[in-house]
Formats: structure tokens, C-alpha cells, sequence
């Protein structure tokens, strides 16, 4: 039974993807020009051969040994990555408090523990220590609190 | 002397009351950081990067150099402790120091993990200063045949040690350089990778990349569904008195902070290698050495004292290349040098002549901050140990929110905290695939300059690539990276067994 360390074969894969698409991407859209004088697309060009020829090791290497494929967690990542995209789309019509707030707010269920009341203590905190710190600390100019309507 | 008066140069800069301030702040937030299990050196730097924006460029690197070694300090706490390394470079301090731990001397191995970590910063600093000059000195007549081939050797050294596959680390830095072209194009003005959008004229923004990369994923792989382990007793039974060596401790360990100061200068300068090899080496050395061997990994004061003398050393030196050559070791380096960017610095050899202050003002700063850590390690170690009894649920929001805040702070820029969340994103995705994710800040800033360097050589040697190969300097430089490339693609293919072999040495 052949034994393929799929962890490596697909990570290997994705690399030989993403460089060919590096490479096509400039390929079509920037000027290579020559040598001598290089265009833009000159450099991301050749590196996306590179990155692919890596890629393709990665892949070549996982082929002949066994390995475990990890274990993939999904809601605590979504969790953590909506909380900062939260705070994105917050930040500038709300300001600072409201983003602190929210961000924090959300990222405390990260854990996958539900204790909303917990949470909200612990963001009220934090908004405080971020007014304190930011705010009157670095006295950096960002709005506590805004109203976009 | 010239000598003297730089140093009586930096000692004015460093001794000014809003640099010891900010030393302060830098050593208290990287002994914080390094004292809590799971978050390093490169997660404290990257979280606390923006706001360095808005300081003078020197008082900014004084800081950020401080985190750097204060994260070294701490991190041996939590590996006496609780035997969880809290840095990497701390790992090896685990197998005497929790031993010794739990034989009741955990104070007298904290006391003299401060007292190393002293000896070692100093020594380091000793050798940076001597050091630096020469080397830039000689950097001086490099052109950019020379520089392109000296950055291209320093990323293939640098991914090619780390741990794992060398293949993985090497596609990982062809990503960074990769990722460093997305916006214009600084020699023939054209936007590459923005796909229309205003946002990406300017490039992806460091910070953001190494908030994403280092802060987010971090947080998101420490967060442990159910964790709240109650705190260990030993963590409470740190009193001062406990804290006071025998002369048997003092007698053991002079001999070894000697010999790991001088192995952790050497690793430390290398770039690749750095104060986690460093101490895994001063620790084989001290074994080998003693004449009691056996009574390493049962709670042998030497076993303590020689890594984490060998760290602080090494921290120290990996500046040497930094400074002098404008070519980072480690992915901390690198960020150290795009803080300097920032600020509209570029170092290299000749930073030393150009900004005199801020060169030795920074390196005897370090001394300062050595100082600043000795105090506040001794007496305050109480404190530190019952930091490591918060719980990790408490923690992370905060550190979501400062990463949000800080990486917004840079320009005001919503994008900026999405293009964060983009590349928490990736850095989540590529520990899933164990690719390491310090080859890629490194090729990030070193990119744009090789590219330069690459096409400014291209131009003067009239496309002719192996003019390169034929000047001297830069010819060596190729050959070594050849023999280092080979050498490092050939043992990914047997990298297999080498894992096992380290696996069984922790």
C-alpha cells in the first residue's frame, strides 16, 4: 500500500497552484521586457516558477513517507477572524468604544463557551483599558463615538 | 579613542529620560509577554509594532529591542515553572529547570536565570559593539551585485535551518517577495497585484502582515476549548528568600556562563541559527563537559544557567548583521528593520557614519535595558509568577483588540485591520500545512530590496547574469548559497528521520 503523507501533498499542491498563478497573472497583465531592462512583471514572473518548483518538492518529498493530516478546527477561527472584520466595519462609522466593544465582545466566544454576561463584563473592561491606553495613553485622535445617520 | 566617544554618544542618547522610559516600557512588555505561555517574541513585536509609529525612530527601536530581550528574560518563568517553554528559546531550560522546580529550588533557578540572562546580554552587547564597525566598515565597497547575492544567501540560511522542511521554508520566503510586489512598481511606476482597488497602491502594509501572521493565527491556534487548568502550587512558593543561591550554585555555574556566552554570541550573529539553537547547543556543551553528567535533567544548576545565558547572548548579537549589514537573521530582525523603514532609516553599513545616535544610542540602550531587567526580574519575580496564573480566556479578546486597534492606528485605514484578518487567515491555513511562517516575513522585507538590487546589477552588467557569478565577493556569496541550497533541498528529502531524531532529544 503506497503511503502518502497528505498533509504535504496538498500543501505542496496549493504551492504549485498559487506560483503558477502568480506567474500567469503577470504573464497576461505586466510588461517582462528583457533583462537589461526588466519590465514590472520581470520578477513576479519568475518568482511564481520558483514558488511552483518548491511546491512541487513539497509535493514529490509527501509521496514516499506517511503522515497525519491535523486536525481542523473551524468555528474558533471564525470566530476570531469575524470579531477583527467586525471591528473593521465598525470602527469608522461608530468609533473607537463601539468597535472595542464589539470586537471584544465576539472574540471572547471564541473559546466556544457560551457566557454572554461574562463577555460583556470583560469587553465593557477592555474598551476602558483601550480608551485608557489609546486614547489618553498615546493620545492618538480617534473619535470615542460617532453616529453615521 | 573613537571608541569611547560613541559610546559616551550612546550613553547620552540612551540616557535620556524618554528613552529609559520607553526601555522600561519595552523590557516590562516583553518580560509580560514572555512569561505567558504560548505568545513570542515575534507575536509581541508585531502586536506592539503601530505603536512605535508615532515615536522618534530611536526611542521606537529602543522599545522594540526591548520587548526583544525582555521576551528572553521571562520566558525561562514558565518553562521553570510549569515546565511550558513561554519562548522557544526557552525550551531547553524546561528539562533542569522544572526538576529543580520540584525539588523546592525554583527560586534559586529563577535567580540565577536572571543572573545568566545578565551575564549573557552583556557580553553580547560587548561583542556587538566591537564587532559591528569592522564588519561595515568592509560593507562598505559592496555594490548591488554584492548585496543582491548577500540577501539572496541570508533567506536561503535563514529558511533553510529552521526546523522542518527546507523546501517548505524556501517556498515560504519565494511568498513573501511574492507578496512584497502587490502595489507599484517603485522603477516603472506600474501597480502589480492590486486588482483596481486604491488600497494596494502602496503595498501590504508590514504591520498588518505580521499582526495577521504572528498575532491573529497565534491567538486563534492557543485558544483551548476547554482549558482553565488550575495554576500549579510551585507557582505560589516564590518567596525573596527562596531566591538567594548557595555558593555550590554560584561556584557550578560561572564556568558555563563563560562558554554559553561565547557559543550564544556565535549563534547569535549567524544568520539561520539564533538563540533557540544557541541554547540547545550551550546546553549539549555543559553536558558534555561536566563531570557529572548524570545529574543533567534531574535539576542541574548549569543546565539552567547555560541556555538561558546562551539566548540573551545570542538576541544581542543577531543585531550584528542587522545593523551592520541591513540583512536580518530572523523574522524578529526583520521586523526590527522594517521598523527602521518606517521611520525612513535604512540601515546597513552606513547607518554607523550617517546616524551615529541612533546606532550606539540603541546598542547602549541595551545595557540599560539589561539593567532594567535584572531589577525588575529579582524583586518583582513574585509578580510574574502569578501572571501565569491568568487564564487564557481573559487574555485573548485583549489581544484581538490590541492587534484591531494598533494595526488601524498606522493610517487610520479600515483596510488595514482587513487585510489583518486576511493574513490571521493565512497564517492559520499555512500552520495547518506546518509551513513556517518566519521565512515569509523575511522575504516580505527583504523583497523589494532584492528586487532593486537584482535589477539596478541587471543594468549595470548589461543583462549579463553571470557577471554576478564573477565578481569576487559576490561570487563566494553564490557558491556558498548553491552548497546551502543543495545541501538543505537534499536533507528535506530526508528530513523523516531527522525529526525523530529531534523529537527524541526533548
Amino acid at each position: 500500500m503506497p503511503s502518502i503523507d497528505y498533509r504535504d501533498a496538498v500543501g505542496g499542491a496549493l504551492l504549485v497552484a498559487l506560483g503558477a498563478a502568480f506567474t500567469a497573472y503577470s504573464w497576461m497583465h505586466y510588461p517582462l521586457g528583457t533583462v537589461t531592462r526588466m519590465g514590472a512583471g520581470m520578477v513576479p514572473f519568475c518568482l511564481g516558477v520558483i514558488l511552483a518548483i518548491f511546491g512541487g518538492m513539497v509535493l514529490f518529498a509527501s509521496l514516499s513517507r506517511e503522515g497525519t493530516f491535523p486536525q481542523i478546527r473551524v468555528a474558533t477561527p471564525l470566530v476570531v477572524l469575524g470579531s477583527v472584520i467586525l471591528f473593521a466595519v465598525v470602527i469608522k462609522p461608530f468609533g473607537l468604544l463601539s468597535a472595542a466593544f464589539l470586537a471584544t465582545f465576539v472574540a471572547a466566544f471564541a473559546d466556544l463557551s457560551f457566557r454572554p454576561l461574562r463577555n460583556a463584563a470583560l469587553a465593557t473592561g477592555l474598551s476602558a483599558v483601550a480608551y485608557l491606553i489609546f486614547s489618553l495613553g498615546l493620545q492618538l485622535p480617534l473619535p470615542l463615538f460617532a453616529w453615521p445617520f | 579613542m573613537d571608541m569611547f566617544s560613541n559610546i559616551a554618544l550612546g550613553l547620552e542618547t540612551a540616557l535620556t529620560p524618554i528613552n529609559v522610559l520607553y526601555c522600561f516600557i519595552g523590557v516590562f512588555l516583553g518580560t509580560f509577554i514572555g512569561v505567558l505561555p504560548g505568545i513570542g517574541a515575534l507575536a509581541a513585536i508585531s502586536m506592539l509594532f503601530p505603536i512605535t509609529y508615532h515615536l522618534e525612530p530611536t526611542t521606537a527601536l529602543i522599545m522594540l529591542a526591548g520587548i526583544y530581550y525582555g521576551t528572553a528574560y521571562g520566558g525561562s518563568t514558565a518553562s521553570i515553572l510549569l515546565n511550558i517553554p513561554g519562548t522557544s528559546s526557552s525550551v531547553v531550560t524546561c528539562l533542569d529547570g522544572y526538576p529543580m522546580a520540584q525539588q523546592g529550588r525554583a527560586g534559586v533557578a529563577l535567580a540565577m536565570t536572571a543572573l545568566g540572562s545578565f551575564f549573557g546580554g552583556v557580553f553580547g552587547i560587548l561583542v556587538l559593539s566591537l564587532f559591528s564597525p569592522l564588519i561595515s566598515g568592509y560593507a562598505l565597497s559592496f555594490g548591488p551585485a554584492e548585496y543582491f547575492t548577500l540577501m539572496v544567501l541570508g533567506l536561503i540560511a535563514a529558511s533553510a535551518i529552521t526546523e522542518g522542511s527546507a523546501a517548505k521554508g524556501l517556498a515560504m520566503v519565494v511568498l513573501g517577495i511574492l507578496l512584497a510586489t502587490v502595489g507599484m512598481d517603485p522603477q516603472s511606476g506600474t501597480p502589480r497585484f492590486t486588482f483596481g482597488t486604491l488600497d494596494l497602491m502602496d503595498g501590504l502594509g508590514l504591520s498588518a502582515l505580521a499582526m495577521g501572521l504572528f498575532g491573529i493565527s497565534e491567538v486563534i491556534s492557543s485558544i483551548r476549548t476547554k482549558n482553565d487548568e488550575a495554576a500549579p502550587a510551585s507557582a505560589r512558593s516564590v518567596t525573596m528568600r527562596s531566591l538567594i543561591p548557595s555558593r555550590d550554585d554560584i561556584r557550578r555555574s560561572w564556568m558555563p556562563m563563560l562558554r554559553s556566552s561565547t557559543i550564544g554570541s556565535f549563534f547569535g550573529a549567524l544568520p539561520g541559527t539564533g538563540p533557540s539553537i544557541a541554547s540547545f547547543v550551550s546546553y549539549a556543551v555543559e553536558k558534555r563537559v561536566s563531570k557529572t553528567p548524570q545529574r543533567f535533567g534531574k535539576g542541574a544548576v548549569e543546565g539552567v544557567v547555560a541556555p538561558e545565558t546562551a539566548n540573551n547572548a545570542a538576541d544581542q548579537t543577531a543585531f550584528i548583521p542587522t545593523l551592520s549589514l541591513g540583512i536580518p537573521g530572523s523574522a524578529t530582525m526583520a521586523l526590527m528593520i522594517g521598523a527602521m523603514m518606517v521611520h525612513g532609516i535604512h540601515p546597513g553599513p552606513k547607518m554607523m557614519t550617517d546616524q551615529p545616535t541612533l546606532f550606539w544610542g540603541l546598542v547602549m540602550s541595551f545595557w540599560v535595558g539589561n539593567v532594567l531587567l535584572i531589577i525588575l526580574n529579582l524583586p518583582l519575580i513574585g509578580l510574574w509568577v502569578r501572571l501565569l496564573t491568568v487564564p487564557y480566556h481573559l487574555l485573548f479578546p485583549a489581544i484581538v483588540m490590541f492587534i484591531a486597534i494598533g494595526a488601524y492606528s498606522v493610517r487610520y485605514s479600515a483596510f488595514d485591520v482587513l487585510t489583518v484578518a486576511g493574513f490571521g487567515a493565512l497564517g492559520y491555513v499555512m500552520r495547518i500545512f506546518a509551513f513556517p511562517a518566519a521565512p515569509l516575513l523575511l522575504g516580505f522585507v527583504l523583497g523589494p530590496l532584492i528586487e532593486q538590487h537584482f535589477r539596478r546589477a541587471m543594468v549595470l552588467a548589461r543583462g549579463d547574469l553571470m557577471a554576478i557569478v564573477e565578481r569576487p565577493i559576490s561570487g563566494v556569496f553564490v557558491v556558498i548559497s548553491v552548497l546551502l541550497l543543495g545541501w538543505s533541498l537534499w536533507s528535506t528529502f530526508r528530513e523523516a528521520g531527522k525529526r525523530k531524531l529531534l523529537e527524541s532529544e526533548n
